[in-house]
């Protein structure tokens, strides 16, 4: 039986006349990944922002852990935002862009030392300790950037299309590592992505963003036979490719 | 060789002789001058006028002057431009705006008209001391403090402020724009720095680092400038540039080879700080050529 982490009521954003959340009300268990599907502008970006304390909500309550944090400030939510970008911070090493977190914690040095040498080693970045992020490949990047998340133990973990920017084959293996790692963590994650079958993979429970309103599936197979994902074209085109070349 | 192959080469001779070749060519005039080997007076190779350069304070003091006017007045720009990058990013982002205007036309100004501005606003019988006579608040307008031609070069301070300041700001701007600063503020304040922990331990540094070579280029820059503290400095101690023009067109025909040996003596140092900026390798880790950062937005 999991516990409700994260529950969403009522979130209203404007930005001048455009509507960009209407009323939008879900909630997320702990140690579980939602995805969130939509389209460009359909208001994705702007939820997360709003959850981590980035943007403020024109209306609408956050609670988390049953507390109120709508208006508490984005550092003490113990809650972090991943843009599409890795974004390390271009004056730190590998190693210090990862306890940076926990650097600001106060946590002491030999206890930093641990705990980032075994985030380096769980995400396989052993070898590029003392590296600047202009020496890493994007995919190192990014998982710089997930550890840097990780290690502080966010109670929620907000991925805005995190592979978005890498190659095919970076990206499974990114899904892969990150699927593990989150599950190893028990971090609860809010996953927003464009592509379905990452939404499949990444997601435990899957949701879509359509016109400031986020429509959560019961399980896969609802999400699977609602005509409005566009999945049902989508298997249908991967059946048919060869009638279709025809 | 291909045509390609013969271009670059072309192109890297065309360069070094319209770069390279004239400063060269100064430098090794200067250096034979100074070590009495050319010049209608020079009676053949010595080594005098170096020891008297280097045994002279006036030249050290003219150094050390010259690096304090440096350090001072790139530092207040910095603090100043980081201020007005930060309060008003919105504004300097978006290239329309009155006051991204407003930065550029300081910059239209050459030295000269910046220290006859300078004088006109800090001199005893200047603007500044007008009004504080008319108000009352001093008996006599020659009571005004020096400022101008005064030992701690605040005139000197002020025109060079004025002058790096807008440059600084716009350097800020564009390196905040590109190094996706807010983003980046955002994530310290995501992994729970508050605003001023992300200001001192990301914005802060990112665009320092980022901006390191040249600032450092613009102390070179003031070290070596000559019309305003002509201007608006003091006989003693005097900026090197000033120190070693003078020494070149006093009556004293004698003294020129000590102004040759100063241009040369300067142009060691200028070269040693440019390799360490350059050449050394933590300063190739972060740094971006400043001709690149100002001219790629």
């Amino acid at each position: 039986m999991t516990n409700q982490l994260l529950d969403i009521q009522n979130l209203s954003k404007a930005f001048e006349d455009e509507h960009i959340l209407t009323q939008t009300s879900f909630f997320l268990q702990e140690s579980k990944t939602l995805s969130i599907l939509g389209k460009s502008g359909s208001g994705k970006t702007t939820l997360l922002k709003i959850i981590a304390g980035l943007e403020k909500q024109d209306n609408g309550t956050i609670l988390l852990e049953n507390n109120d944090i709508t208006t508490l400030s984005a550092h003490k939510r113990n809650i972090v935002y991943l843009y599409q970008d890795a974004l390390l911070f271009p004056h730190l090493n590998v190693f210090e862009n990862i306890a940076f977190g926990l650097k600001l914690r106060k946590i002491n040095a030999q206890e930093v030392k641990n705990r980032v040498t075994k985030m380096l080693y769980d995400l396989e970045l052993q070898k590029h300790i003392h590296k600047m992020p202009t020496q890493l490949s994007g995919g190192q990047r990014q998982r710089v950037s997930f550890g840097r998340a990780l290690i502080i133990q966010p109670k929620i973990l907000l991925l805005d299309e995190p592979f978005g920017a890498l190659d095919v084959d970076t990206r499974k293996q990114m899904q892969r590592l990150c699927k593990e790692t989150l599950k190893q963590y028990k971090i609860t994650t809010l996953f927003v992505t464009h592509d379905l079958k990452e939404a499949l993979i990444m997601g435990d429970q899957i949701g879509k963003m359509q016109s400031g309103v986020l429509k959560t599936f019961k399980n896969k197979e609802e999400f699977l036979n609602d005509p409005s994902t566009g999945i049902k074209e989508e298997i249908e085109f991967w059946k048919n490719i060869h009638a279709n070349e025809e | 060789m291909n045509a390609n192959h013969f271009n670059i080469l072309s192109n890297k001779i065309v360069f070094l002789m319209l770069t390279i070749l004239p400063v060269g060519g100064g430098f090794v005039y200067a250096f034979l001058y100074s070590i009495g080997t050319i010049g209608i007076l020079n009676n053949g190779f010595t080594l005098s006028h170096w020891v008297n350069v280097l045994t002279d304070t006036s030249f050290w003091f003219s150094l050390g002057y010259s690096f304090y006017i440096a350090i001072v007045s790139v530092s207040i720009s910095i603090l100043l431009a980081l201020t007005i990058v930060l309060f008003w990013k919105k504004s300097l982002v978006s290239n329309n705006s009155i006051v991204s205007y407003l930065l550029y036309i300081p910059l239209c100004f050459p030295a000269i008209v910046v220290a006859l501005f300078s004088f006109q606003v800090w001199s005893k019988s200047g603007l500044i001391s007008r009004i504080v006579s008319h108000l009352g608040i001093l008996t006599e307008i020659t009571s005004f403090p020096d400022l101008t031609n005064d030992t701690y070069g605040f005139s000197i301070l002020y025109s060079c402020i004025l002058m790096i300041t807008p440059f600084f700001a716009i350097l800020f701007s564009n390196l905040y724009k590109q190094e996706q600063i807010d983003h980046l503020k955002n994530i310290a304040m995501s992994l729970g720095a508050t605003k001023t922990q992300a200001l001192f331990k990301i914005v802060l540094p990112v665009i320092l680092k980022k901006a390191k070579i040249t600032i450092s280029l613009f102390i070179v820059f003031v070290m070596s400038s000559y019309e305003i503290p002509l201007l608006l400095g003091r006989q003693n101690p005097q900026m090197i540039s000033v120190l070693a023009i003078q020494k070149l067109q006093r009556f004293n025909l004698n003294d020129i080879p000590q102004a040759y040996a100063i241009a040369c003596l300067y142009m060691i140092f200028i070269g040693l700080i440019l390799y360490f900026l350059f050449f050394s390798k933590s300063s190739t880790q972060l740094s971006v050529s400043p001709l690149k950062r100002n001219f790629d937005d």
